[in-house]
């Protein structure tokens, strides 16, 4: 599997919007994070929703952020976090 | 919150402030349990995919949050195979107006109480109306268990789908999945190699112990320990473990805890009843993609010398989702 990141590589997720099917939740774009763990390769949700029998496989990460990153003014611990899954295509290195 | 322009549908929920969670998780009636069981048969068969059974949820606009979860799958099941082509519109109307018939009741004259004579144990005994009544104020089927009906005989006309399919999937439901995740973890805290083995790559762990789960997703088991808190959502759907834990708890699918886990996960615990000190980290979870996670608690002190299935009959589905913890 040749994958663009590595696990505690810094990313950010992309910003920009999407128009149909997508799983990159619109809280966590533009928001930096690290690799986690690479879950493997899946075909393209984007795809798959619009009946595209052959989707293309692409590689899938888990991404953690802090909450402190995520939210203005969170409330919690600094030491809380958020984990989820984002796709190659809506990562980039910062 | 910041860039609700960038929001993809109603369903795009994370980070939104919400009403408290209503915690009642009433049993699912038999017609929610036909509609699960029919999207669940037909996305394992790749007769239509989960993604694509998503996206057309997603579409609903407005009426997203004016139907129900299950009137919502429904309605982008049958959207899908109009789509599709695997029925049109008129042969779906003759089916499902076979189906509404189906239900009717012959209205029959009821008897008479007055004239009806008898002893019993050798007493005269007299009867009111109600006695030989029925389901008078019933209210029949709700109109999306025909939908969901007329759509399950047109496919499994075409030979697409069974009837023991579905059958086979609402037992499943029923009385094996809900039990998976339980015997699982009393293996975890009865046997420390497997333990490990689950906290590294839990599905080939738990098909290994016999469960082989019918699901195209991989499974991540995390543990809760002294200075994590693990708890699980999923904002943008209900993606749950379900061929390990059962159906997710009404709770897991409302708004309320999809927008609030990710932006104030200790106000939402402590409306389960679990607090957290703040100087212990919470590790919140969005099973947005292709994972599907377990959450392993910790084993409670009181149970020296129990056995598995003993340990099994204490472990709770909230346990495993990280809304609460073993006392």
């Amino acid at each position: 599997m040749k994958t663009k990141f590595k696990i505690d590589d810094l990313v950010i997720v992309d910003d920009r919007l999407s128009t149909s099917h997508c799983r990159t939740p619109s809280y966590i774009r533009g928001k930096v994070g690290i690799v986690e763990r690479i879950c493997g390769e899946f075909p393209n949700p984007e795809e798959i929703a619009l009946c595209n029998d052959n989707p293309s496989i692409i590689p899938l990460y888990r991404c953690r952020f802090k909450q402190a990153d995520v939210w203005e003014n969170y409330e919690g611990s600094d030491k809380d976090t958020l984990e989820l899954e984002i796709y190659e295509h809506w990562l980039k290195k910062i | 919150m910041s860039k609700i322009y960038k929001k993809m549908g109603p369903h795009d929920v994370g980070g939104e402030n919400s009403i408290p969670i209503d915690l009642n998780d009433p049993e699912m009636t038999h017609w929610e349990k036909y509609a699960n069981a029919l999207r669940i048969v037909v996305s394992s068969k790749r007769i239509i995919t989960l993604d694509e059974l998503r996206y057309h949820t997603e579409k609903l606009g407005d009426a997203y949050f004016e139907i129900g979860y299950f009137e919502r799958n429904c309605l982008s099941l049958h959207n899908i195979c109009l789509n599709k082509g695997i029925y049109d519109e008129e042969l779906f109307k003759k089916v499902k107006l076979r189906k509404i018939a189906e239900f009717d009741v012959p209205k029959i004259n009821l008897p008479d109480p007055n004239t009806i004579e008898h002893l019993h144990d050798g007493v005269p005994h007299s009867h009111e109306v109600s006695d030989f009544q029925e389901d008078e104020t019933g209210e029949g089927p709700p109109k999306y268990y025909y939908d969901t009906l007329a759509i399950a005989e047109i496919m499994i006309d075409l030979g697409l789908i069974t009837k023991e399919d579905i059958a086979q999937k609402i037992d499943q439901f029923d009385n094996v999945f809900p039990n998976r995740g339980k015997t699982v973890v009393a293996k975890a805290w009865s046997d420390e190699d497997f333990r490990q083995y689950l906290l590294e790559d839990a599905k080939t762990a738990i098909s290994n112990i016999g469960i082989k789960l019918e699901t195209f997703a991989d499974i991540i088991c995390m543990p809760q320990s002294s200075e994590t808190h693990h708890i699980v959502v999923c904002t943008l759907c209900s993606c749950y473990p379900r061929t390990l834990l059962g159906m997710p708890p009404s709770w897991y699918k409302s708004r309320s805890y999809r927008s609030r886990v990710v932006h104030e996960p200790r106000k939402v615990l402590a409306e389960f009843g679990t607090i957290v000190p703040k100087n212990k980290e919470i590790k919140v979870h969005d099973s947005n993609a292709d994972m599907r996670y377990l959450i392993l608690p910790p084993r409670p002190s009181n149970t020296d010398g129990w056995n598995e299935e003993q340990l099994s009959e204490i472990v709770e589905r909230d346990y495993l989702v990280g809304v609460r913890l073993p006392d």
